[in-house]
C-alpha cells in the first residue's frame, strides 16, 4: 500500500533524479501548487454555491439558479464581486495584526493538507509525526481568530474572539484525545500507516475502519470537530443573532473573502482528518481512491451543513459545561477503554 | 525517501502565496472612496464609544484558558504512550504499560474534579441574567 509521496512521483514521472535536493524543491512546489489548487477548487465550490444550495434545500427555498447550469457561475460572479469591493479600514485597528489575521486563518488551514493521503499517490509529504502535525496546523486557526477579534477595535469582534478561544480550548482536548485513541489501534502517527492499518476486513466485507471499530470515538470526534470548525450547535464565535458576525464584523472586501475561505478550508481539513483516521482514508471499492476521498470529505461537509440548518446554537455557559464536563470526561474514558480493549486483544 | 519537510515547506509557501495574490488582485480592482464616518467601527448604528482594546472582559475566559494549558500538556504527554502502547503490551504485559497511565490520568481527573467543585468549569451567570430567567419562568 505504501506509495511514494507526490514530489517523488512527479520527479520520476518527469525523468528527474529524485535524490537531488534542488529537483525535490521544485517538484515539491509543483505538488504543493496542485494540492493548493485542488483544495481551493473544493472551497470555491462549497462557499458561494454548495452552501447556498444545501441551506436552501433544508429551508425549502430556491437558491442561486440564474447564472450558468445550476447557478454554478455564481462562483465567478461572487469572486469578482467580493474582490472588487472597497476595503474599509476601521478607525483605531491594530494595523499589522488586523492585516495578518485573514492571512493566518486562510493559510494555516491550507497547510494541514500536506500530510493527508488523498489516494492514487496524492500525498505531499508523509512525516512520522503526521497526525500531530495536522492537529497542530488545524488548531493554529484560533490564533488568527483572536488576532482578528482583538485587532478590529470593535466590541462585537472582541467578544467573538474571546468566545472563539473559549470554544476552541474546550474542544481541542477531547478532539486530540479521541485522535490519540486511534493511535493506540494503529501504533503510529504516520498518516499512511494509519490508513494502511484500516485495510483489513473486520467482519465479512466490512473493512476495519476505525469508525466501525470504535463508533463511540467516531461520534465524539465528529462533535468535537463541529466545535473546532465553529459550526452549529457550536457557532457562538460568530452568532449572527447575538454579536453581528463575531470576529469578522469589521472585515470587508478581500479580507472577508480570506476569513470566509479559511473557515471553509478548515471544514474540509476537519473532514480530511476524519476521513483519514476514521473512514479508511481513500479506501473504497470500484472507484479510484481520490474520488472516495472527495466523497468522504464532502460527506463531512454535508454533515456540518446539516447541523447548521437543523441544530440550535448552544449558549456560552452550556458550551463550557458540555466541553469540560461532558466531552473531556467521555474522551478520557474512551482513551482508557480503548487501551484496555487493545491490551486484552493484543 | 527524501525529507518530507521540504514538501511541507513548499506547501507553506503556496499557502501564503495564494492569499497574498488574492490581496494583490483585489488591490488592483477595488475602489477607494473615503467618506466622513465610513471608517467608524460598527456598533449597531450608534456612534461608537471608547476603545474595545481597554474593555473589561469576563475573567472566566481566562480561567478556562488556564485549565486548557494543563490539559494540553497532558495530551502531549499521552501521545508518545499511545504510539508505543501495542508493542509495549506485547513486550512486558498489559498491567505494566496501562497502570502508570491510569494513575497519570487519575491525577488529572482529580484535578478536573477539583476545578469542577470550585466552579472553574461552570459559567457563573450575572445576577441580572439569573433574575431575568426567574421572571420569565
Amino acid at each position: 500500500m505504501q506509495s511514494a509521496p507526490l514530489p517523488e512521483t512527479l520527479a520520476n514521472l518527469l525523468g528527474f533524479d529524485p535524490n537531488s535536493t534542488p529537483v525535490m524543491i521544485v517538484m515539491s512546489l509543483i505538488g504543493a501548487a496542485l494540492i493548493g489548487t485542488l483544495m481551493m477548487t473544493n472551497t470555491a465550490l462549497a462557499g458561494p454555491w454548495a452552501k447556498r444550495k444545501i441551506t436552501a434545500a433544508f429551508t425549502d427555498r430556491i437558491a442561486v439558479n440564474r447564472i450558468g447550469p445550476f447557478g454554478l457561475f455564481i462562483i465567478v460572479a461572487d469572486a469578482v464581486r467580493l474582490l472588487s469591493k472597497e476595503l474599509i479600514v476601521p478607525e483605531g485597528v491594530d494595523r499589522p495584526a488586523w492585516d495578518l489575521a485573514p492571512l493566518v486563518i486562510a493559510s494555516t488551514a491550507l497547510l494541514g493538507f500536506a500530510v493527508i493521503p488523498m489516494g492514487n499517490g496524492i500525498q505531499l509529504a508523509d512525516p512520522e509525526v503526521g497526525l500531530a502535525y495536522v492537529f497542530a496546523t488545524a488548531s493554529m486557526a484560533s490564533v488568527g481568530l483572536v488576532m482578528a477579534g482583538y485587532a478590529s477595535n470593535n466590541k462585537y469582534s472582541f467578544l467573538g474572539g474571546l468566545r472563539a478561544v473559549a470554544q476552541n480550548v474546550a474542544y481541542e482536548i477531547p478532539l486530540i484525545l479521541t485522535g490519540a485513541s486511534v493511535v493506540i489501534f494503529a501504533g503510529s502517527l504516520q498518516m499512511s500507516e494509519i490508513v494502511a492499518a484500516q485495510q483489513q476486513s473486520l467482519i465479512g466485507p466490512l473493512p476495519s475502519w476505525y469508525a466501525f471499530v470504535n463508533p463511540f470515538a467516531f461520534v465524539l470526534f465528529l462533535i468535537a470537530n463541529l466545535a473546532e470548525v465553529g459550526r452549529n450547535p457550536f457557532d457562538i464565535p460568530e452568532a449572527p443573532t447575538e454579536i453581528v458576525a463575531g470576529y469578522q464584523t469589521e472585515y470587508s472586501s478581500v479580507y472577508f473573502v480570506l476569513v470566509y475561505l479559511g473557515e471553509f478550508i478548515h471544514i474540509f481539513l476537519g473532514g480530511a482528518i476524519i476521513a483519514t483516521i476514521f473512514l479508511g482514508g481513500p479506501a473504497g471499492p470500484v472507484l479510484p481512491g481520490i474520488v472516495w476521498f472527495m466523497i468522504k470529505i464532502w460527506g463531512v461537509f454535508l454533515f456540518t451543513q446539516w447541523a447548521r440548518s437543523a441544530v440550535p446554537r448552544v449558549r456560552i455557559d452550556q458550551l463550557i459545561e458540555i466541553g469540560w464536563k461532558g466531552m473531556l470526561v467521555l474522551s478520557l474514558a474512551n482513551l482508557l477503554l480503548t487501551a484496555v480493549i487493545v491490551g486484552v486483544i493484543a | 525517501m527524501s525529507n518530507p519537510w521540504i514538501a511541507i515547506g513548499a506547501l507553506a509557501v503556496v499557502a501564503v502565496a495564494i492569499p497574498i495574490s488574492m490581496m494583490a488582485v483585489s488591490s488592483l480592482l477595488r475602489p477607494s472612496v473615503p467618506e466622513q464616518g465610513k471608517r467608524a467601527t460598527y456598533e449597531s448604528g450608534e456612534v461608537p464609544t471608547g476603545s474595545s482594546q481597554q474593555i473589561k472582559f469576563n475573567i472566566q475566559y481566562y480561567m478556562v484558558a488556564l485549565l486548557f494549558v494543563i490539559f494540553d500538556i497532558e495530551t502531549v504527554l499521552i501521545f508518545p504512550w499511545t504510539v508505543i502502547y501495542r508493542d509495549a503490551v506485547a513486550a512486558v504485559g498489559m498491567t505494566k504499560v496501562l497502570l502508570p497511565m491510569v494513575v497519570f490520568i487519575g491525577v488529572l481527573v482529580v484535578g478536573l474534579g477539583w476545578a469542577w467543585r470550585n466552579g472553574a468549569v461552570q459559567w457563573v451567570r450575572s445576577p441580572r441574567a439569573t433574575k431575568g430567567a426567574d421572571t420569565y419562568e
